[in-house]
């Protein structure tokens, strides 16, 4: 594969400006924000992203006006051409209109500046087209596609050779529900993005014992050979848990629930009520779920399909988890909230992962207390290492 | 107060310990590969000298070392054991905790405590070259160290994984005269194989032993030379119990609970044997010995008690051991020596039979207990080490909370100079607690069909 050489630029200008002023985003709710007393934050940050590329032999395209033109001009930047003249003030349609007129004339990478409602329509007009990067300036950054900041932007896009890609997911969660101690997390979309920096670095490399694509694999084909005779397993959303039902050789849903048994698809894109009809006549079940978005989410009470009388019925102790080690290291810890605490209670302190064939990694689960007072910052690893480095 | 117990160098054990004659009943023979009977020594006479294929069976309870080979251990030998009474401080435990430090030997750890003697025997018996494996580049530091002495050659395969992680264990190898490649190398049909059906695989124990092994049978002047696993390692490195039980009686002292790391077992073997043979001949029937293992490869606690291959490519004698399966490879946890499938057929005996017991501990706990250990006794000890510290340290936390006074002794094999990487990741909090999906390893394996 060659290198970057093409890139496809928008900023959401708007994005950020609710969270500064308690909004809960910014779609449709601009002037509020404005009358609030809210400034536009997302230049700034695309502005420091930007500045380290300026200089390097790339080629960007990019919308006219502040959603995207004015910035590269005032970082500097040269080689850059116009191809999409957004309305004005720009909208979510912009963004998609943007990304398809990159994807047009041809670029090797998407890189926006905005938050998680900017990557979910980023992601609407990209899919699986081409790597997606984001530069995080927006309110709600969970997806995992966002640089850890900022300036790490030019780190990510190496200067030669190939882009190291995993994927990430696009999830769509209400942080207002998130900071009143509940998560409503869903997973919107998968799609290519650049391995994070500080996972890349040399030290970091023999951790990452293999890739994303072998690890899901080797996840896949494990759990496959461990399903038993007779037994329903019904598998979540995600790219790991559908190589559960490729290595069975079946279509699974990649943003819904299916339910398998004895290496035959019994239900596709299940609802909570579906689930349940399957469950009432099944003897024993397992509750396949991928580890998704930046933060760790397992179980979230948006995802409602996954309710608690689906939780009791099959039985915390026979919910199965993957995620692969690379999606791992980038997760401190794990977090579930069924909206019942003594469900939640029941998974323990600690959480068994699958990361590979026969291999696991155990992960703490985040305490409500944490998080109610101390929410995790949006698209940064939280290091809580410092906690153990007092002693026995 | 007294903090190193030492021994004069004339004090050193002449003869090793062979904890086989002590065995209520002997142990099951290893197979042949191939035909499944009863191994006989010229099975092994391919890749060992007939010494070492001697000592592997014997059943004499003693056996003489030979004076050249100590000539050689007085390097380093023998070693301290000191009495970590800052931890013992810092944990504000009744318990007093002794170590025997291995770490001060040239290689760094206890390895060599064998390395000498099998080099020596091959070198009695006419053989120029020493092909073998290495997991965390411990023993093939020490092989190399040790053949470099008998000015024979030397060719390691060391595990992939190890390799990238600790390029300083290759470069000692290079300075004692030896060769160091990565494995699975393409040197092998078994690297090859591997190769061709993964190629970025970060390598096993018992794929490099298999490279090792077909390395040393296509090769007439070469014997392949185990680090661990096998009776005659274990015998040989008895000297560390015999000596650990010689220094505490000289202060009155002789232990409750003896631990030690088990990767294969020679560690454990070497300083617990002398003290379970105390104990299977009743002379002290309550001393309780700890095996230590990662959670991440936990075949003592969670393997199968049953024949399997000691290498992946099936090529070694199959020994009655703990197995979590020859085909298992271990996820990549900083005590690379520790990732092994199976374990030395007399330690798995010795848990099998209650004379041991067994434990696992998590990574990021182990790193924990070895922080604890630098900052209070000075020394960086190897990760794996760090096992039978983690451990150590909950037995005597115990101690404070039940008021008990018991003596508590560890083997401290090494230092871990050429693991501060692991703990730079440990600080960091980029260290993976591995685990084992024991119930889901059930479900799969049910799957296969039953040989043998």
């Amino acid at each position: 594969m060659q290198g970057i050489e093409r890139i496809g630029f928008l900023v959401n200008p708007i994005a950020g400006m609710g969270g500064r002023v308690g909004l809960k985003g910014t779609d449709g709710l601009v002037e509020r924000a404005r009358s609030l007393g809210a400034e536009p934050s997302a230049r700034g940050r695309a502005l420091e992203a930007l500045r380290p590329l300026a200089g390097r032999d790339l080629r960007f395209l990019t919308a006219a006006g502040e959603m995207g033109e004015t910035v590269l001009r005032d970082a500097a930047i040269t080689g850059s051409s116009v191809v999409y003249h957004p309305s004005d003030p720009s909208t979510a349609r912009d963004t998609r209109e943007a990304c398809r007129a990159f994807l047009d004339r041809g670029i090797d990478l998407l890189l926006f500046c905005g938050g998680d409602g900017t990557a979910r329509d980023v992601a609407d007009a990209v899919g699986g087209a081409v790597p997606v990067l984001g530069i995080p300036a927006g309110v709600k950054m969970f997806s995992s596609v966002f640089a850890v900041d900022p300036t790490a932007v030019g780190a990510v896009i190496p200067v030669s050779g190939p882009l190291r890609c995993i994927d990430g997911e696009v999830v769509d969660v209400d942080e207002e529900a998130y900071r009143s101690n509940e998560f409503r997390t869903v997973l919107h979309a998968v799609v290519r993005t650049p391995a994070a920096p500080g996972l890349v670095q040399a030290s970091k490399q023999v951790f990452e014992e293999v890739e994303e694509e072998r690890a899901r694999t080797a996840i896949g084909a494990f759990i496959a050979d461990a399903m038993r005779p007779g037994l329903l397993y019904i598998l979540g959303p995600g790219t790991t848990t559908a190589a559960v039902a490729g290595h069975l050789g079946l279509e699974g849903t990649l943003l819904g629930f299916d339910a398998v048994q004895d290496g035959r698809l019994v239900g596709a894109d299940l609802d909570e009520r579906g689930i349940l009809d399957l469950l009432g006549s099944a003897g024993e079940a397992r509750l396949v779920l991928s580890v998704i978005g930046a933060q760790g989410f397992v179980l979230g009470r948006g995802t409602q399909v996954c309710s608690p009388a689906v939780l009791r019925r099959v039985g915390p102790e026979h919910v199965i988890l993957l995620g692969t080690p690379g999606k791992l290291a980038r997760t401190p810890e794990l977090h579930i909230d069924t909206g019942d605490p003594d469900l939640d209670a029941a998974f323990g302190t600690h959480l068994q992962v699958i990361t590979g064939y026969g291999t696991a990694q155990r992960k703490r689960r985040a305490v409500r207390s944490d998080h109610a007072s101390d929410p995790p910052s949006p698209a940064k690893n939280v290091c809580r290492r410092n906690d153990r480095a007092k002693g026995a | 107060m007294q903090t190193k117990i030492l021994l004069d160098e004339d004090e050193m054990p002449r003869r090793w310990y062979n904890i086989q004659a002590d065995l209520p009943t002997p142990l099951d023979p290893p197979l042949n590969p191939k035909t499944f009977a009863p191994a006989t020594p010229g099975d092994f006479a391919s890749i060992f000298p007939m010494e070492l294929i001697r000592q592997e069976m014997s059943m004499k309870r003693y056996i003489d070392i030979p004076e050249e080979v100590i000539e050689i251990l007085r390097l380093w030998r023998p070693s301290p054991l000191y009495r970590a009474r800052r931890l013992e401080q810092f944990l504000g435990t009744p318990a007093r905790i002794y170590y025997k430090y291995e770490g001060v030997s040239p290689a760094g750890s206890h390895k060599p405590n064998t390395a000498v003697p099998q080099a020596y025997y091959n070198r009695e018996e006419g053989i120029e070259r020493i092909a073998t494996e290495t997991g965390a580049g411990q023993w093939g530091s020490a092989i190399a160290f040790a053949t470099c002495h008998f000015d024979m050659d030397c060719t390691v395969y060391m595990v992939r994984a190890s390799y990238d992680q600790k390029p300083y264990r290759k470069m000692m190898m290079q300075v004692w005269g030896a060769e160091c490649h990565a494995s699975p190398s393409s040197l092998t049909a078994c690297g090859r194989s591997v190769l061709e059906k993964d190629p970025e695989t970060s390598g096993s124990l018992g794929i490099a032993i298999s490279e090792a092994v077909e390395d040393a049978a296509t090769h007439a002047n070469t014997n392949y030379a185990l680090g661990s696993v096998l009776n005659h390692v274990c015998l040989h490195q008895t000297v560390v119990g015999l000596e650990a039980r010689e220094q505490l009686a000289s202060v009155d002292e002789y232990p409750d609970v003896v631990v030690a790391c088990v990767g294969g077992g020679s560690n454990f073997g070497g300083i617990a044997f002398p003290f379970a043979g105390d104990k299977l001949t009743g002379k002290r029937p309550d001393i309780d010995i700890v095996a230590v293992e990662p959670a991440a490869c936990p075949t003592l606690t969670k393997g199968l008690y049953a024949y399997d291959y000691g290498d992946e490519a099936g090529l070694t004698p199959i020994l009655k051991m703990f197995t979590l399966g020859h085909d298992f490879v271990p996820p990549a946890i900083h005590a690379g020596g520790l990732r092994y499938h199976g374990d030395s057929p007399i330690v798995s005996r010795l848990v099998r039979d209650g004379t041991a017991r067994a434990v696992s501990v998590y990574q990021n706990d182990v790193f924990e207990a070895a922080q604890t250990f630098a900052r209070t006794e000075g020394m960086i000890p190897a990760p794996e080490s760090a096992h039978a510290i983690r451990t150590t340290i909950d037995i005597a936390l115990e101690c404070r909370r039940t008021g008990e006074a018991k003596t508590i002794l560890f083997n401290n094999t090494g230092h871990g100079h050429f693991d501060l990487a692991a703990y730079d990741a440990f600080y960091a909090g980029r260290l993976p607690d591995y685990d084992y999906p024991e119930e889901l390893i059930r479900d799969a394996l049910s799957r296969l069909p039953k040989v043998g």
